[in-house]
């Protein structure tokens, strides 16, 4: 008998011991003059500049960042729910008996799937030239893929009996699908396209810090040129526009869960849709972004055989991806675990509201920028780019604990305090025990997600294969990112699987509907 | 006698009238009370009332002559509550669930390490036997067990917390008759197994009048109004069909 039991709790709150090494690390390279200036960004935070300068221009970032991920969003979707169709075996069986074209189809997307849309967004740079296609292009390449992946995966996990008896009855195979199968899939596509879009603006802002127009460039140069109260200007409009989208998102779910029939959904989100495209166009065009100018095409020489020998013997393969997955476990230590240890230590209503801002905060800064700041006081090593990655995703998992646990009830918790047990304890039994299995699922698939985002970091932090690509980007060098994204896409789909199957494992032991979950994450 | 838990003027509001309404009464050590009443009469709410899960809208509630809300924490554990639900933490082992009785003494690197290697088992077994179940089952996952082992595993964790009054919330619901008589054996402090110490001190509510043999008192809800307090013995069917009367 084990008596040994790695509890889902346990489980939760064991990553948190990635702090320890990566905070040894930073504190003792830790430079005076820095922290300093650390201290400076902070307290630029309650006074932003309020030039009209420095807001006209913030301002202009923002409406390009948000158009761009508003277009980006809706083609993406459109095209991903397509493409999600096309690759649902339960479509493939139902209308040709066979389901290989689905299997091959999905094959085919996952390649463009493991590439970091910041990865697409410098080849394309490579490809196109400096064109606002760029940014949109990027997104929508793996964006498109990730919702037909989602879209098929439901479609595919759905109930068949009633599909079954439809077409028992004589139904047509088209008909049938849609009968069955469009009421239960309708407010799941819904609820995932407003995550999409929360998306698709974090993705236009970062690439904006690599260069690509909009909030993230200014972001970028203010934290250059060391003008805190300017990047604050930026940051705080937008935390308005992150903001708003975040309540409008939960607005619109829970008035779904409400009362909305599927045909008024279906309606509304195509109504909405047609207008924001209708928008979006007009207003980068308004914002002197024309996306009608031609696109000039700079094909990548394509390396011979003994270039790519060479780059594969020259570059140290082991190193970049040991490093690589080093950075990935740190980092998802970080998110996963810390979370839960800081709400443990004050689970107080004031306690959670007071880690909720904090987190709010994190999700704000993208990592490069954060890493940057951290640069400033700290040397580059793999612990100070796990802090910048873990704690932008730290302000992801917190603010899905913290729903998970507002959802779930509290009469454990409540038994626990009535029979005694102190707030520390009560909360980690009676609230973190039952949410530890759904947590465990979001941290799978967090992690993936992290995986993918080293490249993020690495590129500034000198660290990973993500800083090696970009050096080779840099020096022309085709042969080596022709390898560097091979191997990054194939690390990518072994950390997919893996944390597909981990998910599963997890979902399997809730009782929370595993499409519930799927969503959140 | 001192009363140990007492109730003045508790009153709780509901969506459709009052949950309870100026409900005064209290127990003294060694009594046992039936808390008998039709469903949604306000049994389960005077229970949640009494154990300080759930603050009335006006009154109070005294433990030990002060107010149930200036207790400290770690003294609420005197206070045991047999939930209908039952609230076992389904995520862990029977040894798990059992300790959690135990937070109230217990620090938190104590529940942390409770989490990752089940502590004081000789304690836990104790319990378990108490409650009459086999120690077999003490790594066993709390999903793995039937409903009348759960209720036990719930048993064995109200054990664990020694408390001086207990308050069960319909414990014999849905049992059979020979489960029903051993659970209710336990509650009432009739069987002793091992080392463990069971106080007299019973509030239960029920739905089974046959039973009523078995308290010194009776009291009857009904629309969240105390309609019946009295001994046992004046328990006849013109008081019970007062107080199961629909209005």
């Amino acid at each position: 008998m084990n008596r040994i039991s790695l509890t889902p709790p346990i489980l939760s709150l064991l990553p948190a011991l990635a702090l320890v090494p990566v905070l040894a690390v930073v504190v003792t390279s830790v430079h005076v003059g820095g922290l300093q200036l650390l201290f400076e960004f902070f307290g630029a935070a309650i006074q932003p500049s309020l030039d009209p300068t420095v807001v006209k221009s913030a301002w202009r970032g923002l409406q390009i960042t948000v158009a761009t991920a508003l277009i980006s969003w809706i083609i993406s979707t459109l095209l991903g729910i397509l493409l999600g169709i096309a690759s649902a075996s339960v479509v493939w069986q139902t209308c040709i008996g066979k389901s290989w074209p689905a299997f091959l189809i999905r094959r085919i997307l996952t390649i463009p799937r493991a590439i970091h849309e910041l990865l697409w967004g410098l080849l394309l740079l490579q490809l196109l030239g400096l064109s606002p296609w760029v940014a949109i292009l990027a997104i929508i390449i793996p964006y498109t893929t990730l919702v037909a992946r989602v879209f098929s995966d439901q479609l595919d996990t759905q109930d068949r009996r009633a599909l079954n008896a439809l077409l028992q009855a004589g139904a047509m195979p088209f008909p049938a699908l849609i009968t069955a199968l469009g009421p239960p899939i309708v407010p799941i596509l819904m609820s995932y396209g407003g995550y999409r879009l929360e998306c698709s603006l974090r993705g236009a802002t970062l690439l904006g810090v690599f260069g690509l127009g909009g909030i993230g460039t200014d972001l970028q140069l203010s934290l250059q040129s060391l003008a805190f109260k300017e990047m604050w200007t930026a940051l705080w409009m937008l935390a308005a526009v992150m903001l708003t989208l975040e309540q409008s998102i939960n607005w619109l779910r829970r008035r779904q869960r409400a009362n909305e029939t599927t045909t008024n959904q279906i309606l509304i989100t195509f109504a909405l849709m047609i207008l924001l495209m209708s928008l979006g166009l007009p207003w980068l065009k308004g914002l002197e972004i024309d996306l009608s100018s031609s696109i000039s095409w700079n094909p990548i020489p394509w390396p011979t055989l003994a270039e790519l020998i060479g780059a594969l013997n020259h570059l140290q393969w082991l190193k970049l991806i040991s490093s690589t997955i080093l950075l990935t476990l740190l980092a998802s230590g970080i998110a996963i675990g810390t979370p839960p240890l800081a709400m443990m230590l004050w689970p107080s209503r004031l306690g959670i509201e007071v880690q909720s801002l904090i987190w709010a905060l994190l999700r704000l800064i993208p990592p490069p920028l954060s890493l940057l700041l951290l640069l400033l006081s700290c040397q580059p090593s793999i612990a100070v780019a796990a802090i910048a990655l873990g704690a932008y995703n730290l302000g992801v998992m917190g603010r899905l604990l913290k729903e998970g646990l507002e959802e779930q009830g509290n009469s454990c918790w409540k038994a626990l305090q009535a029979s005694g047990a102190g707030a520390r304890s009560s909360w980690l039994y009676g609230c973190l025990s039952a949410q530890s299995p759904s947590y465990l699922a979001y941290a799978a698939y967090r992690t993936d997600v992290i995986l993918r985002e080293t490249v993020v970091v690495g590129l500034v932090g000198g660290t990973g294969l993500g800083w090696q690509l970009i050096e080779s980007l840099g020096s022309f060098n085709w042969a080596q990112v022709i390898l560097l994204l091979i191997v990054f896409a194939t690390i990518t789909l072994i950390g997919e699987s893996l944390s597909d199957y981990t998910r599963h494992r997890w979902l399997r032991s809730t009782q929370k509907p595993a499409l519930v979950l799927d969503l959140q994450s | 006698m001192t009363q140990i838990l007492e109730l003045r003027g508790v009153k709780v509001y509901g969506y459709r009238g009052d949950r309870l309404s100026n409900i005064d009464l209290t127990i003294t050590p060694g009594e046992r009370i039936a808390l008998l009443g039709s469903n949604g009469a306000g049994k389960s709410t005077l229970i949640a009332v009494a154990n300080g899960s759930l603050t009335p809208d006006s009154g109070i509630v005294l433990w030990g002559g002060r107010p149930i809300t200036h207790l400290r924490q770690h003294q609420r554990q005197a206070i045991g509550t047999l939930w209908q639900d039952l609230r076992l933490l389904e995520e862990l082992n029977v040894a798990q669930n059992v300790n959690a009785g135990a937070l109230s003494s217990r620090n938190l690197m104590w529940a942390i390490a409770n989490l990752l290697y089940p502590l004081e088992i000789k304690a836990c077994k104790e319990c378990l036997k108490a409650a009459g179940l086999s120690t077999k089952i003490i790594f066993a996952n709390i999903r793995e067990l039937s409903g009348g082992q759960r209720q036990r595993v719930a048993l064995a964790r109200l054990l664990r917390q020694r408390p001086e009054l207990i308050l069960a919330d319909e414990p014999l619901f849905s049992l059979d008759p020979i489960l029903t008589e051993e659970i209710l054996n336990l509650l009432l402090a009739r069987t002793t197994r091992g080392p463990v110490v069971i106080h007299k001190t019973l509030l239960m509510s029920m739905h089974q009048p046959d039973l009523i043999h078995h308290f010194d008192r009776v009291i009857g809800l009904r629309s969240g109004c105390v309609v019946f307090d009295n001994s046992s013995d004046e328990l006849d069917a013109k008081a019970l069909a007062w107080i199961y009367q629909s209005e």
